[in-house]
C-alpha cells in the first residue's frame, strides 16, 4: 500500500514537472500582458482569457508566412532525403557496400558540429546569393538529415528477410522489380517513421535557420526567438507563436510513441 | 525493362540513330542494374551528397584554419598560428572546460533519473500509456522554444518557479546569476532529455530474460544485490549508447544558450564560442580552427558509438 502511494506520488510529480511547463505555454498564450507580468501566484492558472496575443501575432508579425517557410523547407528537404537515403540504406543492408567504412562516414556527418558546416556554407551561399532563401535551408537540412535517415532505414531494411527477396528473384523478378514489389511495401512503415523524424528535426532546427535567413526565408523558430529582444521581451506573442508551432511536434510525439526511442537511438534500441 | 524498351523503339519506327541512342541508354541502364554494379548505383545520390556536404566543408575549414581571414579581402597564410592562439586563449579553454562540465553533469543526472524512473515504470499499471506518452513530450519540442519558455519560468520577479518557491517559503532564487546560470542551463537540458534515458532503459529492462531474475529470487538474492549484479551489467550496453549519443549532442549545445543567456554570465560553451568568433567577429580562420578541434573531439566519440551501434544490430 505504502509502495503504491509512493509510486503514484513520484509518477505524478514527474508528470507535473514535465507537462506543467508545456501547459504553461498554452496558458500564457491566452493571457493579457498584466496577467503575464504579475507576482500573484494564482494568476498562473486563474485569469481572463484573451485572444489579444494571437491577434497581434497574426497582424503585426509575418507568423503564417514564417510557419509556411518552416513547412516548405521541412517537407521538401524530407522528400530529398528519402530519395537519397532509401536506395543507399538498401544497398548498405543488402550488400554491406563499402564494408562498413562508408556507413561510418555517412553517420559521422550527423555528428559533425553544426558550425563546421556553417562557416564554409555561409561563405559559399553568400557568393551564390543563396543566403536567406528556401533553397539554402533545404540543402542544409538535407545535409544533416540524410545520414540519420540512412542509418534508421538501414535498421528497418535489415528486418526484411533475405529469403523473401531470393524467392522473388527465383520467380523471375529483376532487381528493380524485387525492390519495388517485395521490399518496398515491407519497408513502408519504416519509411513513414523515418520521414516523420526528418520532418520533426527540420521543424525544430534553429541554428542554421538563425544563421542563414534574415527576412525572406525566416522560419517560425527564428520569429519566436526574435521576441526575446535585447530591449524588450514580448512574452504574449512569443507564447502564442510557440503554442501553435509546437503543436505538430507534440502530436507526432503522441502518435509515434512506439518509435521515438528507436528513432533517437538511430535504430539501435527497438523501444 | 530492356527488351520492352527495344521493342517499343522498333515498333515505333523511329530513325536508326534514335534506336541506337536508345539501345546505348539501355545498356547503360543494364550495367547500372546489373548484379555487380547495382549496389553502387543505389549509392550514387548519397555519395554525391557526401562529397558536396561533407568533404567540401571539411577541407574548407581545414584550409582556412591555417589562414587569417575576415570574410573580406585576401586571406593571409599564418600556418599554425590559429591553433597556437587557441591553446593560449583563456576564454576558449574556459568554454571547453564548461562544455565538459555540462557534459558530465547532464549525462550523469540523466542516467540516474532515467535508471530510477525506468525501474519504477517497468511494470503494468493503470494509465501507463498516458504516463509514458506525456513523459515523452519534451523530447520532441524545439529546444529553442523550451529555452525561451524556461527563461521566463525562471525569471526573478515574474517567473512561475520563483513565485512557487517564495509561496512555499524557500524564497526567490536568482537563477541567471553568474554562479548559477550554467547549472540552470544544465537543469533545462536535463529536463528535456531525461525521458530519453528513461525510455531507452525501459526498453532494455523489458527485454531482459525473466528466468534469470526468477532464479536469483529463488536463490534468495536481495533486491539491491540483484540490481547491482544482474540488472546493471545487463543494461550496460544501453547505458553506453546513452552516454555516447548524449555526449555527441551535448558537445554542440547551442539552442538552450540562445534563448537564455546568449553566452553571457559565464555560460559560453564550445559551439557558442565558435559561432561568435566566426559570425560576430568574422574571424573565419580562428573560427575554422576551433570548429576543426570540435570536430575531432566528436569523431573520437563517434567512432566509439559506431561500434556500439553495429554491435546492437549484430545481436538482432
Amino acid at each position: 500500500m505504502i509502495r503504491k502511494v509512493l509510486f503514484w506520488l513520484v509518477t505524478l510529480s514527474v508528470l507535473l514537472v514535465v507537462a506543467g511547463p508545456l501547459l504553461w505555454i498554452f496558458l500564457t498564450a491566452y493571457k493579457a500582458a498584466n496577467d503575464i507580468f504579475t507576482t500573484e501566484l494564482s494568476k498562473i492558472v486563474v485569469f481572463t482569457p484573451t485572444l489579444e496575443n494571437f491577434h497581434r501575432l497574426f497582424t503585426a508579425y509575418p507568423f503564417w508566412k514564417n510557419l509556411g517557410n518552416t513547412a516548405i523547407v521541412s517537407v521538401i528537404s524530407t522528400i530529398v532525403v528519402m530519395i537519397v537515403s532509401l536506395p543507399a540504406a538498401y544497398s548498405f543492408s543488402r550488400w554491406n557496400t563499402g564494408g562498413g567504412h562508408l556507413l561510418f562516414v555517412t553517420i559521422s556527418t550527423r555528428m559533425f558540429p553544426g558550425v563546421v558546416a556553417a562557416i564554409p556554407f555561409f561563405i559559399v551561399f553568400r557568393s551564390l546569393h543563396l543566403l536567406d532563401t528556401h533553397a539554402a535551408l533545404i540543402l542544409l537540412y538535407t545535409y544533416f538529415n540524410t545520414s540519420f535517415a540512412t542509418f534508421l532505414l538501414y535498421g528497418f531494411f535489415r528486418e526484411v528477410p533475405k529469403e523473401l527477396e531470393q524467392a522473388a528473384m527465383i520467380d523471375g523478378y529483376g532487381r528493380m522489380q524485387t525492390f519495388r514489389r517485395v521490399v518496398f511495401p515491407l519497408i513502408l512503415p519504416g519509411l513513414a517513421v523515418t520521414s516523420v523524424f526528418c520532418l520533426i528535426w527540420s521543424w525544430n532546427e534553429f541554428f542554421y535557420a538563425f544563421l542563414f535567413t534574415r527576412r525572406f526565408a525566416t522560419t517560425v523558430n527564428v520569429l519566436i526567438s526574435s521576441f526575446w529582444g535585447s530591449i524588450e521581451v514580448q512574452y504574449g506573442p512569443m507564447a502564442a507563436g510557440a503554442a501553435i508551432a509546437i503543436l505538430p511536434t507534440l502530436l507526432a510525439a503522441l502518435l509515434m510513441q512506439r518509435y521515438i526511442i528507436r528513432g533517437l537511438t538511430f535504430g539501435a534500441v527497438k523501444g | 525493362m530492356n527488351t520492352e524498351l527495344l521493342h517499343e523503339t522498333a515498333s515505333g519506327g523511329r530513325s536508326g540513330v534514335q534506336a541506337f541512342a536508345d539501345s546505348r541508354k539501355a545498356t547503360l541502364w543494364e550495367m547500372l542494374t546489373s548484379e555487380r554494379y547495382f549496389k553502387w548505383t543505389l549509392l550514387i545520390p548519397l555519395l554525391v551528397l557526401l562529397i558536396i556536404f561533407m568533404l567540401y566543408p571539411l577541407f574548407y575549414c581545414m584550409y582556412y584554419s591555417f589562414y587569417e581571414w575576415g570574410m573580406q579581402g585576401n586571406a593571409l597564410f599564418v600556418g599554425l598560428h590559429n591553433y597556437r592562439q587557441m591553446l593560449n586563449d583563456q576564454s576558449f579553454l574556459e568554454a571547453l572546460g564548461r562544455t565538459f562540465k555540462v557534459l558530465v553533469i547532464c549525462t550523469v543526472s540523466e542516467l540516474a533519473i532515467g535508471l530510477g524512473l525506468a525501474m519504477l515504470w517497468n511494470r503494468e499499471f493503470k494509465g501507463q500509456n498516458v504516463v509514458r506518452g506525456l513523459a515523452l513530450l519534451p523530447l520532441m519540442v524545439a529546444p529553442l522554444v523550451l529555452s525561451l519558455l524556461w527563461n521566463f519560468l525562471l525569471e526573478y520577479d515574474f517567473g512561475a518557479v520563483n513565485q512557487i518557491l517564495s509561496a512555499v517559503g524557500i524564497g526567490k532564487i536568482y537563477w541567471w546569476s553568474p554562479e548559477l546560470a550554467l547549472y540552470t542551463i544544465c537543469a533545462i537540458t536535463i529536463w528535456q532529455w531525461f525521458p530519453f534515458s528513461v525510455f531507452v532503459l525501459l526498453a532494455g529492462l523489458r527485454s531482459l530474460p525473466k528466468d534469470v531474475f526468477e532464479a536469483a529470487r529463488v536463490d534468495g538474492a536481495g533486491e539491491w544485490y540483484t540490481f547491482r549484479r544482474l540488472t546493471l551489467p545487463m543494461l550496460s550496453p544501453l547505458i553506453m549508447i546513452i552516454v555516447v549519443l548524449r555526449s555527441m549532442w551535448l558537445i554542440r549545445l547551442f539552442d538552450p544558450l540562445y534563448g537564455t543567456t546568449r553566452g553571457g554570465v559565464n555560460t559560453e560553451l564550445l559551439d557558442w564560442r565558435v559561432y561568435r568568433t566566426a559570425f560576430v567577429y568574422f574571424d573565419i580562420g580562428y573560427g575554422s580552427a576551433m570548429a576543426i578541434f570540435s570536430l575531432f573531439l566528436t569523431i573520437a566519440i563517434c567512432a566509439v558509438m559506431f561500434r556500439l551501434l553495429m554491435k546492437s544490430f549484430g545481436e538482432v
